[in-house]
């Protein structure tokens, strides 16, 4: 449904930052993407929504694409872009406001806006916080909210970039089960992560690395074969576990029901 | 010498958002500050930097108090570097070469030293020395936050706050930096402020560690008894153990034996926990 084919990009004529990057994401899929600062992949999540421009090839939406200006506005509707939570990312006063401000800028209609903006709470577990003010919210929530605004827009896909990294234990927990609860009603996921554990759970992993796609599998797949080395990736802590305990049984992200199920009852 | 503070509490915007905090801070140590967003972490950071002159209490450094006026608060805390939490917070120069000098300039460094400083500095945070001459604002998430770190550790401060560091750094670069830290702290008995949202970082790296939680310390101790003794505080807090301490007691359920170990680093408990896990047929048995 997303397809990547032949993407070149660089900022600065001579300095290329991808070169031909091809590969496309089915409708449904879960798919992390990895590689070391500076590697591109903020870059990639721009062109996915057309915030950039391929310099050379095409990114495509179904039978969009963002090289052609009529169809950008569909695009930028259909791919939302979920970043690192700074902590002034709120621009008005409430939740709720926060949510229906997205959609003006839409000219969404005023019956559907408020359905639309039920629902979007509804789906990451904040209908009531609605008038909650933004300081009084975690940063989970915060971020929580931000995904609403997003999600109120109807995307088809959902790209988060990095969405994780600035947030508590407890939050990044929360934004995780949102994501992946979303996944399980059928929303398209890319995850821009650098947590390994993050990974591991995603269904197909995408690595990232001089301007290619250097790897393209399942994370089990990733995490076993000798790629890693040549990546500033590290493995994640079920892998390690994995190799201090000479398991090499199914790798799991939850390395608590594999180590369960490797000790003998009685 | 250390900074201290005694029934320090402070009010923002109406808001008690630290409350009654005593603590000494040793020179010497890795201290890491954890707790929930909210808790009050940056804002003790900021009252050890001098950044909140409208505190109650008491702040001495190396038993001097805090100077009011802004002029001997600023020299007071000039050996404190702090390294804020959103790099854009402070990063305000035009290329990266104004922004790394910026720092030892104004403690009046001569050009010789900080030039020398450069090359050593960039190589510490795995920053190209091409860099230089570009404009901080087109760079990647992590190229920032190792701008950000190299600008402060540049001018070699006696304390350096770091809020957050790791965050958006690559897998190697977030293990390479906190492993380069912990050595420039030791090598040279500095003080380390570290404020982590990482239960298995700061397991690995802290001597100290402080649990802050709705604007007050609910804890100050070791990591071993933190994490693995009175574990009671980080339950109050919200706050998950480190894996390789969940892992110990995931083992210890199933075996139904208590495993000793004095470290709640992640190779000491691997260690442990495989000597059960390899007996766990016999264990059966018996
Ligand atoms: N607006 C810009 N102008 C010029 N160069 C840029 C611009 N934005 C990014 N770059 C450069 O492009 C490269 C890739 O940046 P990008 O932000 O895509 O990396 P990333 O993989 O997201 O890194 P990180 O893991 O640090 O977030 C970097 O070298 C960066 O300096
Ligand atoms: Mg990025």
């Amino acid at each position: 449904m997303l397809i990547f084919d032949q993407v070149h990009y660089y900022y600065r004529k001579g300095q290329p930052l991808l070169a031909s990057v091809s590969f496309e994401i089915q409708e449904g899929e879960f798919v992390a993407i990895v590689g070391g600062n500076g590697s591109g992949k903020s870059t990639l999540a721009r062109l996915m929504n057309g915030l950039l421009q391929p310099r050379e090839g095409e990114v495509r939406l179904g039978h969009l694409s963002t090289r052609n200006t009529d169809d950008l506005i569909k695009i930028r509707e259909q791919v939302g872009l979920v970043f690192q939570s700074p902590d002034d990312q709120f621009i008005t006063t409430s939740v709720l406001d926060e949510v229906v401000f997205g959609l003006e800028n839409l000219r969404v209609p005023r019956e559907e806006m408020s359905v639309r903006v039920k629902q979007a709470l509804r789906a990451v577990q904040m209908e009531d916080y609605a008038e909650a003010m933004p300081h009084k919210l975690s940063g989970g929530q915060k971020q929580r909210t931000a995904i609403a605004s997003i999600l109120a827009m109807r995307p088809r896909i959902l790209v988060f970039d990095e969405a994780t990294s600035m947030l508590d234990p407890q939050g990044r927990s929360q934004v995780l089960s949102v994501m992946h609860e979303l996944h399980r009603q059928g929303m398209t996921i890319i995850h821009i992560t650098h947590h390994m554990d993050e990974v591991l759970e995603a269904e197909r992993v995408l690595l990232l690395n001089g301007g290619a796609i250097a790897f393209d599998g399942t994370p089990p797949e990733l995490f076993r074969t000798g790629t890693l080395a040549d990546h500033p990736l590290d493995q994640p802590f079920a892998v390690r576990l994995q190799h201090a305990l000479g398991l090499n049984t199914g790798l799991k992200a939850d390395w608590k029901e594999m180590i369960r199920t490797q000790w003998p009852t009685s | 010498m250390a900074y201290e503070l005694k029934q320090v509490s402070v009010s923002l915007a109406g808001r008690e958002v630290l409350r009654d905090i005593s603590c000494t801070l040793q020179e010497g140590k890795w201290i890491s500050i954890i707790g929930p967003t909210g808790a009050g972490k940056s804002t003790f950071a900021k009252v050890i930097k001098g950044l909140i002159p409208a505190y109650k209490g008491e702040y001495t450094l190396h038993r001097q108090p805090l100077p009011g006026d802004s002029k001997g608060r600023m020299k007071a805390v000039r050996e404190i570097g702090y390294v804020f939490q959103y790099p854009e917070q402070q990063i305000f120069e035009t290329t990266v070469y104004k922004e790394l000098t910026f720092g030892p300039k104004m403690l009046g460094h001569s050009r010789g030293r900080i030039e020398e400083a450069l090359e050593p500095v960039l190589r510490q945070v795995g920053l190209p020395a091409e860099i230089l001459s570009a404009s901080p604002l087109v760079l990647s998430g992590g190229q920032k936050r190792r701008v950000a770190i190299a600008s402060v550790l540049i001018t070699d401060p006696k304390l350096l706050i770091l809020d957050e560091p790791t965050a958006g750094l690559d897998p190697l670069s977030r293990q390479a930096l906190l492993q380069m830290l912990r050595e420039w702290q030791q090598a040279n008995h500095r003080t380390v402020l570290f404020i982590s949202h990482q239960m298995e970082d700061v397991a690995e790296y802290s001597d100290e560690v402080m649990v802050f939680h709705e604007g007050q310390l609910l804890g100050h101790s070791d990591p071993g008894t933190l994490f693995m003794k009175n574990t009671e505080i980080l339950r109050r807090a919200g706050l998950p153990l480190p894996e390789p301490v969940q892992l110990l007691r995931l083992v210890e359920e199933l075996s139904g034996r208590t495993i000793e170990v004095d470290s709640c680093r992640e190779r000491d408990i691997f260690d442990k926990v495989r000597l059960v896990w390899e007996a766990r047929g016999l264990h059966h048995d018996e």
